[in-house]
C-alpha cells in the first residue's frame, strides 16, 4: 500500500494526516493542477457536484450515493471548505483522490477556496484547532491558487439510457418508457421518483417566451455533433449528443463572452474582490433582464437573456454551477439552459435541505470517438448565425440526505447550529 | 492573526450534557432529554443568556452594533460569530431599540416604565441611560436569581456600569443589593430574582410578586413589558398565563401598556423541524413554538391578551429589508464579507418581532402616536400552523 492509499485510507476514517504529508500532498497537487488549463476540459460520462463545506460525512454518503472514486468520474465545483466542521478532511480527501487519479477527479475553484474567505467562514480556525498552526491552512490556500476556474464536458449523450432500477411507486410509472428521456431523478437507494421525456422543444422550436425568437427559426437547421461542422437538416440520422456543459462554481461575468477568455486570465492568485475571475466564483443567475448588482457584494446577478446568448455564442447546451442553496438539492433555470447543483444536505447541519448530483452519460453512439476534450477547435462558426437553442444533455440526478450521526463508524459528535436565543 | 474557534460555548454545553446523560444510563437513544429533571431543564434555559451574550458581543466587537456596556459581561476572549448570526444579532437588538425609542420619545418628559422579562444580561437600560441622563424611566428587570446574581456581580465589577446605576441617587443608600446578592433595588433600576411562572395565575399574589414591593413599581404609568426570547421556554399555559397576569390583573385597564415579543417561528418547514430537532439535543424546548407558529398568531396572542389598540408583527427578514434604511444596510454589508444569503432569508423568516399595545384611559394616547408608523408585515405562504 502506497503512503498515498494510506493517506487515503486515513482520510476516508476521517483522520486528518500529518503535517508534513499535507505539506508533500499540497506540493505534488500544484505540480498537477498548474499542467491543467483555466478551464479543463472532461469527458462524459462524469458526475458533477456542488458545493461540499467540509461536511465530511454528507461527502462520504456522496460517494455511497454516486458510486466511488476511480468507479465514477467526478467533477467538484467547488466551495470544498468552510462551514461544516470537517474542512480539512473533505479537501485534502479529496486532493489525494485527485493525485492518486488525476483523470477521474476534477476539481475547480469555488468562492470559499481563498484565503480572505476561509478565515470568516471556518477553515482557518479549523485548521488552527487541529494543528496548532496555520502552516496546513497555508499550503492548502496555495494549492487553492491552482485550482482551474472552471470545466468543459463533452460527449454528453443526449437521452438517458432508462436505469434499470425501481420506480418509488409502481403508480407512477408512464408510458414513456419507450421514449427519450430527458431528465431523471432517483433517491439515494437508485429509485427513481421522477422520469421527465424530451419534450416537443426537441423538434427545434424554442418555447415562444424565449427572448431570443426570431424569424430564422423558423428554417429547419439541425446541428450535427459538435465538431464535426455538420449540419443535418436533412433530417437524417439522429444525433445523440447532448452538445457542451460549461461548469464554473457562480456564473458568468459581463467581461466574459467567450470561453477563450476564461483560458486567457490568470488564475495563479487569491481570489481578487472584481473582475472577470472574481465574477466566475461569486456570480448568481436571477430573474432579471440582463445583468445586476449582487447582494453578496461580489460577482453579478445574470438574467435569462444573458445566459442564453453566451450558450448560443460558445455552442454550449447548459451551464452547470453550485454557488446557491438549493432546498430541492438542484433547480434548473431559463428553460433548462442553466442548472445550480448543491451537495451539500442539511447545509451547516441547519437548513434542512436536500442536496444533489448531476449525472452526465456517455454518448456512445459516435462509435466511441470522443470529441476533442478542449472542445474549442473545430466548433461551430455556423452558429454565429442560427439562434436555435441547443437541446441540453440528458440529466440524471442523485438526491440524497444527509448520512446519519453515527454511520459506518463515524465519530457521532453531533455538530451544533448556532441559533438566536 | 489569530482567531478563537467558534462555537466554544455551545460546544461546552453540549459536552456537559452528554457527560451528564451518559452517568444515567446508556442506551436511552435520542430522548436524552426527556430524563433530565425539571431543574437541569431551568439551568439550560437560564444559559441561553450566556449565548445571547456571546452573540452580541461578536456582533458589537465587528462594529454592528454600538454598545460598550456589553464587554462587562462577557469573560475572556472576544468570541466571533458567522456573519450571519451578526446581522441576526444586529436587526433583532435595532428593531426593538426601534420599538422602545418610539415609546420613550412620546411625552419625553412624562414618567414611563420598562419591565424586561427575562431580562438576562441584557443592556438596554444601560444603553438608554447614557444616552439620555434626565429621562423620567424605572426600568425592572426579572429573571432566575442565577442569573441576576450574575448580572449584579458584573454590575458591581464594572466602574462603567456602576456609575450609570448610581447617576440618579441622591444617596448612596438608595442603592441596595441584598445580601445574598440575587436583588439590586435603586430608585429608576431593579433587578429582581424571581421564577416567571410564579407570574401565573395560580400562583400570582400581591405577596409573591416582588414588583408590587418596590415602593417605585407604579400600575398607573405607560408601561412597556419586553420578553426578548423568554415566554417561548415556558409551557404554553405558564406563557399565556403570565401574559394575562401582566395585562389583566398586574396593571389595570386604565393602564397604557405595550408588549414586545422577540422569538423563533415558522416550525413546520425543513428549516423548522431541524432547529426544532438540534435545539433539543441541546435541551432546549421552545415550548410555545407550535401555538404561536406564525405572524398572524402572535398577532393574534396580544389581541386576546388585552393589546387591542393594535398589534404588528414581522418577521427579521422583512425587517432587514423594510426597517432598516439603505445606508445604514450599506454601513453593515460593509463590516464583513456576507457569503450566506440565502441562508440569511431562511434564517430571518424563523423569527419574529411582535408588538401590541392598548392606550388605555389616557386622554392622549401614547402607543398609538409611536406605534401605528411601524410596518407591519402580511401574512406570507401558508405558514399558519
Amino acid at each position: 500500500m502506497s503512503d498515498l492509499d494510506k493517506a487515503i485510507a486515513q482520510l476516508r476514517a476521517c483522520r486528518p494526516i500529518p503535517e508534513n504529508q499535507v505539506k508533500e500532498l499540497c506540493h505534488k497537487a500544484r505540480e498537477l493542477l498548474l499542467e491543467e488549463g483555466n478551464v479543463v476540459g472532461v469527458n462524459a460520462p462524469v458526475t458533477i457536484c456542488g458545493d461540499i463545506h467540509g461536511q465530511f460525512h454528507d461527502l462520504m454518503e456522496l460517494f455511497r450515493v454516486g458510486g466511488d472514486v476511480p468507479d465514477t468520474n467526478y467533477l467538484f465545483m467547488g466551495d470544498f471548505v468552510d462551514r461544516g466542521f470537517y474542512s480539512l478532511e473533505s479537501f485534502l480527501l479529496l486532493l489525494c483522490l485527485k493525485v492518486r487519479y488525476p483523470d477521474r477527479i476534477t476539481l475547480i475553484r469555488g468562492n470559499h477556496e481563498s484565503r480572505q474567505i476561509t478565515t470568516v467562514y471556518g477553515f482557518y480556525d479549523e485548521c488552527l484547532r487541529k494543528y496548532g498552526s496555520a502552516n496546513v491552512w497555508r499550503h492548502c490556500c496555495e494549492v487553492f491558487d491552482y485550482l482551474a476556474l472552471g470545466a468543459l464536458v463533452t460527449g454528453a449523450s443526449k437521452n438517458l439510457e432508462s436505469s434499470e432500477t425501481s420506480y418509488t411507486d409502481a403508480g407512477t410509472q408512464s408510458s414513456i418508457e419507450d421514449q427519450d428521456i430527458e431528465i431523471e431523478i432517483l433517491n439515494s437507494n437508485s429509485e427513481v421518483i421522477n422520469r421527465f421525456p424530451r419534450s416537443s422543444r426537441d423538434s427545434q422550436l424554442p418555447p415562444k417566451s424565449s427572448p431570443l425568437s426570431s424569424p430564422i427559426l423558423d428554417t429547419p437547421s439541425r446541428i450535427g455533433p459538435v465538431g464535426t461542422g455538420a449540419t443535418s437538416s436533412s433530417g437524417g440520422s439522429r444525433s445523440n449528443d447532448g452538445g457542451a456543459v460549461l461548469c464554473v462554481h457562480g456564473g458568468l461575468s459581463p467581461l466574459i463572452d467567450t470561453i477563450d477568455k476564461i483560458r486567457l486570465l490568470d488564475r495563479k492568485q487569491e481570489v481578487p474582490h472584481e473582475g472577470a475571475m472574481c465574477d466566475l466564483l461569486w456570480s448568481d443567475p436571477d430573474e432579471i433582464d440582463g445583468w445586476g448588482l449582487s447582494p453578496r457584494g461580489a460577482g453579478f446577478l445574470f438574467g435569462s437573456d444573458i445566459v442564453k446568448c453566451f450558450n448560443h455564442k460558445n455552442d454550449l447546451s447548459l451551464i452547470a454551477r453550485a454557488h446557491q442553496l438549493v432546498m430541492e438539492g438542484f433547480k434548473e433555470m431559463f428553460d433548462n439552459s442553466i442548472v445550480t447543483v448543491w451537495s451539500a444536505p442539511n447545509y451547516c447541519y441547519r437548513c434542512g435541505n436536500v442536496a444533489a448530483i448531476l449525472e452526465l452519460a456517455e454518448d456512445g453512439s459516435n462509435g466511441g470517438y470522443i470529441p476533442r476534450s478542449n472542445g474549442d477547435l473545430g466548433r461551430k462558426q455556423e452558429m454565429e448565425r442560427d439562434l436555435r437553442k441547443r437541446d441540453p444533455p440528458g440529466r440524471r440526478y442523485r438526491v440524497f440526505e444527509a448520512a446519519p450521526q453515527d454511520s459506518r463508524g463515524m465519530p457521532a459528535k453531533k455538530p451544533v447550529a448556532d441559533y438566536f436565543l | 492573526m489569530s482567531l478563537p474557534p467558534k462555537s466554544n460555548l455551545s460546544d461546552l454545553l453540549s459536552s456537559k450534557l452528554a457527560t451528564r446523560g451518559r452517568g444515567r444510563g446508556r442506551g436511552l437513544g435520542p430522548n436524552r432529554g426527556d430524563e433530565r429533571t425539571d431543574e437541569d431543564k431551568d439551568r439550560i434555559v437560564q444559559k441561553t443568556d450566556e449565548d445571547a451574550s456571546v452573540s452580541r458581543m461578536s456582533a458589537v466587537g465587528l462594529g454592528y452594533l454600538e454598545d460598550p456596556f456589553t464587554r462587562a459581561f462577557v469573560k475572556g476572549q472576544i468570541p466571533r460569530r458567522y456573519p450571519i448570526i451578526n446581522r441576526g444579532t444586529y436587526v433583532r437588538t435595532t428593531a426593538i431599540d426601534t420599538l422602545v425609542n418610539r415609546f420613550l420619545a412620546q411625552r419625553p418628559s412624562e414618567p414611563k416604565q420598562i419591565i424586561s422579562l427575562g431580562a438576562g444580561s441584557d443592556t438596554r437600560f444601560f444603553r438608554i441611560i447614557s444616552k439620555n441622563q434626565s429621562i423620567a424611566l424605572t426600568y425592572h428587570e426579572l429573571d432566575f436569581p442565577t442569573n441576576t446574581s450574575l448580572k449584579i456581580q458584573c454590575i458591581q465589577q464594572s466602574h462603567g456600569l456602576l456609575s450609570i446605576v448610581q447617576a440618579k441617587l441622591k444617596a448612596p443608600s438608595e442603592l441596595s443589593i441584598s445580601p445574598d446578592g440575587t436583588t439590586l433595588t435603586s430608585p429608576n433600576y431593579n433587578i429582581l430574582p424571581m421564577d416567571l411562572r410564579n407570574l401565573s395565575q395560580n400562583q400570582s399574589s400581591s405577596h409573591s410578586n416582588p414588583l408590587l414591593s418596590l415602593s417605585n413599581f407604579s400600575t398607573a404609568v405607560p408601561t412597556l413589558i419586553l420578553s426578548e426570547c423568554c415566554l417561548v421556554y415556558l409551557s404554553p399555559q405558564y406563557a399565556d398565563s403570565v401574559l394575562h397576569t401582566l395585562a389583566k390583573e398586574l396593571f389595570p385597564s386604565s393602564t397604557a401598556l405595550g408588549f414586545i415579543l422577540y422569538e423563533p417561528i415558522r416550525p413546520n418547514d425543513a428549516f423548522g423541524r431541524v432547529m426544532i430537532s438540534n435545539l433539543a439535543t441541546r435541551g432546549i424546548h421552545l415550548q410555545t413554538l407550535k401555538k404561536y407558529s406564525s405572524l398572524t398568531r402572535q398577532r393574534q396572542r396580544l389581541l386576546i391578551s388585552g393589546f387591542e389598540s393594535g398589534q404588528g408583527a414581522s418577521d427579521v427578514d422583512f425587517i432587514w429589508n423594510n426597517w432598516i434604511d439603505e445606508a445604514e444596510k450599506e454601513r453593515i454589508a460593509n463590516l464583513e464579507m456576507f457569503d450566506e444569503i440565502e441562508e440569511w432569508r431562511m434564517l430571518g423568516k424563523h423569527y419574529c418581532v411582535a408588538w401590541g399595545w392598548r392606550d388605555g384611559a389616557d386622554n392622549q394616547p401614547i402607543f398609538t402616536p409611536a406605534w401605528y408608523e411601524v410596518i407591519s408585515q402580511d401574512e406570507i405562504e401558508d405558514d399558519i400552523g
